[in-house]
């Protein structure tokens, strides 16, 4: 572990970091309920939700694959615009009205009532933690890495203190806290894709000159294709990945749940778009115009997850690292605090209180705050403890975990909330065959025409969906009046 | 803006809207081929970018906030979220 790290750096973050559990303790003083009392306005609805969509993986190794492929890198990541407007557009009202009806506060809570399953609850509620914990571990790692490349400590330090500041964030603050910590956590990204830009085109000698350098020395990257690079089947899978299947994320799919009126969702998808977008493009095109600085491949770096640690190192004064730190690492902290909450209510909310209220027995409002926020601790501590072994490209991990997801959830939650003709035995079968075949597609490394298993796990979980809907009972009555009163 | 809509109009609405967005993705999907693979073979450039990159990014995401802007403002109605109660 190294001691020797930038004081200088560390301190506006531990600054940073109480300010966060600052306002996580005293949202919770002010707070009831899972899902803060549905009371979230646009501008937070929307900063929440792409804080937690957006990942450290958009601001480490997806700049860091941009460093290395060029524009198409863009031209791909940019279909990640859809996944705001897309996500409130189809499920933010639908969600929302049956959530008040059904008096439910988790995406689970709607498929045991659509469904009529405890089975396909609890499946749901496994794959959720699971899967969560993929991505979070992936959070983790690429966080603790920056931490470590910019400020000179040791990956572990960076890992504890950061670990430490999301479970207490979340654990202490519930919901509502999440939702505004993510809030300052997107601007907080938004400044540091500005600055790091700036310093970015400052070292590298200005615009043109970075740009002749790229058409000098990689004229590939100026080309979709980027000279094989970048396959169409990149671009295919990624339009399920990242684009069509996130809305059925259910860490996306819950913030329909906890907003106050139409009007802030309406809100929501537009500045979510808008800053969506700007996250995206921005932080790529400082990916490719890193080349202005960095001179060798990114191999000789470490590989593409150090590409933006070490430009921050290289181009930022070091009174003004830790602003551009601060937000990769902010957008780490609001994914974990986002799935961290989900995944907790899953456990303590889906399962546990929905077991107790089945036998008939309360729980008191004070030992349900205690119980999550133990779960919430003790999944955080599990994941902290796995990435204390770092596994290599985070978002690889992200996509696999993104893929078992929408796999999961993509058909069970689109088809249960628009078709009548869904059921039980369908949606069982689709969400336990698709996710078993996705992790054993991956396990095996069994592609179809090279493309990502999620074409293999959407496209099973759909058939399978349908031959159990077609063969199984019908929804009754009752479900079909409250899912579908037109 | 409705504030007295019945709970078969609100989710009839609701479908709509989602139909609606379901469109527009399309559309957006159309746009963000066009632009991108579409213009590859143009030698023009803006600010020294080729113009399918320009296009395939910028563009897609002013496409993007247009779509959204369309939905929420046009498309899309105000109701209220409070459903009546089933028996």
């Amino acid at each position: 572990m190294n001691e020797g790290g930038n004081f200088s750096v560390l301190l506006p973050l531990i600054f940073f970091m109480a300010a966060m559990i600052g306002i996580s303790v005293y949202v919770r003083q002010r707070q009831a309920g899972f899902i803060g009392n549905r009371n979230l306005g646009g501008f937070v609805l929307a900063m929440t939700t792409v804080a937690t969509y957006s990942s450290v993986s958009s601001f480490v190794g997806g700049p860091g694959m941009a460093f290395q492929i060029g524009f198409g890198w863009i031209y791909m990541a940019v279909v990640q615009v859809t996944a705001i407007f897309l996500v409130l557009g189809i499920f933010g009202k639908r969600v929302a009205l049956l959530a008040r009806k059904l008096n439910a506060v988790t995406v689970v809570d709607i498929i045991r009532a659509r469904f009529q399953s405890d089975f396909l609850a609890a499946f749901a509620a496994f794959v959720i933690v699971l899967f969560f914990c993929g991505t979070m571990t992936a959070q983790f790692v690429g966080g603790a890495k920056l931490f470590s490349a910019v400020t000179g400590y040791g990956y572990e330090v960076g890992l504890i203190l950061f670990g430490l500041i999301v479970v207490v964030c979340t654990s202490v603050g519930g919901f509502r806290a999440v939702a505004f910590t993510d809030t300052i956590c997107a601007i907080m990204m938004m400044i540091g894709i500005i600055l790091l830009l700036h310093f970015v085109l400052q070292a590298g000698g200005g615009y043109s000159q970075i740009m002749t350098t790229l058409e000098t020395n990689h004229p590939e990257m100026f080309e979709p294709f980027s000279a094989g690079h970048m396959p169409w089947t990149i671009y295919f899978t990624q339009w399920l990945l990242v684009g069509i299947c996130t809305i059925a994320l259910p860490q996306s799919v819950v913030r329909g749940i906890s907003y106050k009126n139409t009007k802030g969702l309406h809100e929501a998808m537009l500045i979510g778009t808008v800053v969506v977008g700007f996250m995206n493009i921005g932080i790529n095109f400082t990916g490719i115009l890193a080349h202005g600085v960095l001179t060798g491949d990114a191999a000789s770096y470490g590989g593409v997850d150090n590409i933006i640690p070490t430009t921050i190192a290289t181009v930022m004064p070091p009174s003004l690292v830790v602003f551009a730190i601060i937000g990769p690492l902010a957008a780490s902290i609001s994914t974990i605090s986002g799935l961290l909450i989900v995944a907790s209510s899953a456990i303590v909310k889906d399962i546990y209180l929905h077991y107790k209220e089945k036998k008939s027995e309360n729980v008191s409002p004070e030992k349900l705050k205690i119980l999550s926020m133990m779960t919430t601790a003790v999944i955080g501590v599990t994941v902290f403890v796995i990435a204390l072994t770092p596994p290599s490209l985070i978002w690889l991990i992200n996509m696999f975990a993104f893929g078992g997801l929408e796999t999961a959830f993509f058909w069970t939650l689109l088809l249960g909330l628009f078709w009548k003709g869904a059921n039980k035995f369908g949606a069982i079968l689709s969400m336990t065959g698709g996710t078993i075949i996705y992790c054993a597609a991956q396990a095996a490394g069994f592609k179809f025409f090279n493309l990502h298993q999620i074409t293999i796990g959407i496209t099973v979980s759909l058939i399978l969906f349908l031959i159990g809907s077609y063969f199984g009972k019908k929804s009754d009555a009752k479900t079909l009046k409250t899912f579908f009163p037109e | 803006m409705s504030e007295k809509m019945n709970d078969a109009k609100k989710f009839s609405l609701v479908k709509r809207e989602a139909a609606y967005t379901g469109i527009a993705l399309a559309g957006l999907i159309v746009f963000w081929f066009v632009a991108g693979f579409g213009t590859a073979s143009f030698d023009v450039k803006i600010f020294r970018l080729p113009l399918w990159a320009v296009l395939g990014s910028i563009g897609v995401w002013f496409c993007g906030i247009g779509i959204s802007f369309v939905l929420s403002r046009k498309l899309f109605s105000d109701m209220d979220l409070e459903g009546e109660k089933d028996e």
